[in-house]
């Protein structure tokens, strides 16, 4: 057991504070004012009033917001399975001895840098009924015999933020994976060579029960970061047609931006309980991870 | 030996796949922004190149996209810059100080990471306006060091570990203060940290969408990325060439940032969420 003076204890505290007066009064002091609100019936130019669990109880027959659920659900399986698959493939691409590393490495990277709002208005454009690249290409590899209307029908508009995410996120997983993947050490695979087996083999015996912990954290990281989408569905369907591509983040502003603070907050807490669920889920693993390796 | 051929083929594929997904888009934008119509697939593919779309986006006053790109730039770089300042504080009293419950501040600030910001910003918002401060640069950079803080503090954290002991012992034989220590040894010894946290710091705040929704009104402090996913044409008809050229000229700083500064990137996003 360590010993500290009193003052080497206040020179630690000093360095830390600056961190932690940010994190209290720009992100925990509002999470803890949007749970106080959401128990309040508080609507611009109305008076406030303690209504305790009446959003909630708003909430529970709101059928806009089990579709909001619905959508999110939803879009995290389909999207977040592929981004683990596609990431997982370019990850394994990008590990091999492959010429122009640093340019495929900064290809990749991309996509991920740019704004989701600028993406979002380019995939607009890509996904456009009469001139659009998608259609274009649909129709010249023979995909489909006219055009596909991508936002304005309900699976179109769905698959169109499922692609435009798989665009924007993939990288993300990729470069996670591949640091995975590159601290595998090279013998075991020489060794996995010598037994003679072959190129599945190796991926199955070796590369995946390692990849395993780092698959296990993206996979998590993802599933959180998805559950909060906004900027692609805000920009590219903005929630439509007729709400079939509400995500809950998207659902709950629509509420602030109208005034309505109370029943907003409501529906942003039950997304953060489940974000902060999963969340715990993943520290957990995560550490658990670290002390397996 | 055929199963190396096989390999080395399938691997050419896949670059070539991997290249042809991550940059169509991107080329598809800077072809429409410098075409004089954006139908130009449906006409056999017949391009009429001209740089007017780049020309009104960047003389026509009413847009403000100059506006926009200056605000982004200037509360990117102020956000990056607190953030490298008390992330390399808070870190070196994490790892060179007698702070208590360490790895209990590190996993709180993790699960803070993960809130979803919508469950932030209408409390924000009341906030902002009850001091006054919607509409302007500080709206959007204090809500920005704080969101993007926990993860520079863990890449930082994982950097400043690295570093041996022995090197701010010598310092504090010399009678330097811890203050002294950071900034004489662990900063510059680190500096590749630095640099990759005042990176992703800079990238995150550029990107950001939300906040910078909800917390600005107009061109004072209006973000790029709200601008271009608020830019609408007047007559109905969406302006595609405009909007493209505005988008290219956007993504030009955090693009030649990605591709020079790939490595450090790639550093300091495998750092701060690998070691969680």
């Amino acid at each position: 057991m360590e010993y500290h003076t009193f003052s080497e204890l206040r020179e630690s505290y000093a360095f830390i504070l600056p961190l932690m007066i940010f994190i209290l009064i720009f992100v925990l002091l509002p999470v803890l004012g949007t749970f106080i609100n959401s128990f309040f019936r508080d609507i611009s130019f109305m008076q406030r009033k303690f209504i305790l669990f009446e959003n909630y109880k708003q909430l529970f027959n709101d059928s806009d917001f089990y579709g909001a659920i619905r959508f999110t659900i939803l879009f995290i399986l389909v999207s977040v399975p592929l981004e683990i698959i596609l990431g997982l493939i370019f990850a394994l691409i990008l590990n091999e001895a492959v010429p122009f590393r640093g340019f495929l490495r900064a290809c990749v990277l991309l996509p991920w840098a740019i704004p989701s709002a600028i993406s979002g208005r380019l995939w607009e454009l890509i996904f456009n009924y009469n001139y659009g690249l998608a259609n274009f290409l649909c129709i010249k590899l023979g995909i489909s015999t006219g055009p596909i209307n991508w936002l304005g029908s309900s699976l179109g508009a769905f698959l169109g933020i499922v692609i435009a995410d798989v665009w924007k996120t993939t990288p993300f997983v990729t470069i996670i994976l591949l640091a995975g993947l590159s601290s595998i050490p090279i013998e075991l695979y020489s060794q996995a060579k010598v037994d003679g087996s072959n190129f599945l083999q190796r991926f199955h015996k070796v590369t995946m029960p390692l990849l395993k912990p780092v698959l296990i954290v993206a996979l998590l990281f993802r599933t959180i970061d998805a559950l909060r989408i906004f900027d692609l569905v805000y920009v590219l369907t903005h929630g439509g047609p007729g709400g079939a591509t509400t995500s809950l983040s998207l659902y709950s502003y629509r509420y602030f931006l109208a005034g309505d603070f109370g029943y907003g907050s409501a529906i942003s807490v039950v997304l953060f309980v489940i974000a902060f669920i999963l969340s715990v889920v993943y520290i957990k693993l995560g550490r658990f991870a670290e002390l397996g390796t | 030996m055929i199963e190396e051929k096989f390999k080395s083929v399938i691997i050419w594929i896949g670059c070539v796949l991997l290249v042809v997904f991550c940059l169509t888009p991107f080329l598809y934008m800077i072809l429409i922004s410098l075409s004089s119509s954006p139908d130009f697939l449906t006409k056999l593919g017949q391009i009429e190149f001209s740089f007017k779309n780049y020309y009104s986006v960047l003389s026509s006053k009413s847009l403000h996209f100059i506006d926009y790109l200056r605000n982004s730039l200037i509360i990117s770089a102020a956000s990056a810059f607190f953030c490298v300042i008390i992330a390399g504080l808070g870190a070196y009293s994490i790892t060179r100080l007698a702070l208590p419950g360490k790895m209990l501040i590190l996993f709180f600030v993790l699960a803070v990471s993960m809130f979803p910001q919508i469950s932030l910003v209408g409390y924000l918002f009341k906030f902002m306006s009850s001091i006054g401060w919607i509409n302007t640069y500080f709206a959007l950079i204090f809500p920005y060091v704080a969101w993007i803080l926990p993860l520079s503090l863990w890449i930082l954290v994982s950097y400043f570990a690295q570093i041996p002991r022995d090197l701010d012992k010598a310092a504090l034989i010399d009678g330097c203060t811890g203050w002294q220590i950071l900034r004489k040894v662990i900063f510059p010894v680190a500096a590749p940290g630095i640099f990759s946290v005042s990176l992703l710091s800079f990238i995150f705040a550029f990107n950001e969408f939300m906040f910078a929704l909800m917390l600005t009104i107009d061109y004072h402090s209006r973000t790029i990325p709200v601008g271009i996913a608020l830019f609408q044409g007047l007559h109905g008809e969406i302006p595609w060439g405009n909007i493209m050229a505005g988008s290219a000229i956007a993504v030009i700083p955090v693009v030649l940032l990605t591709i020079i500064f790939q490595r450090y990137i790639i550093q300091g996003l495998t750092r701060g969420s690998i070691k969680g």
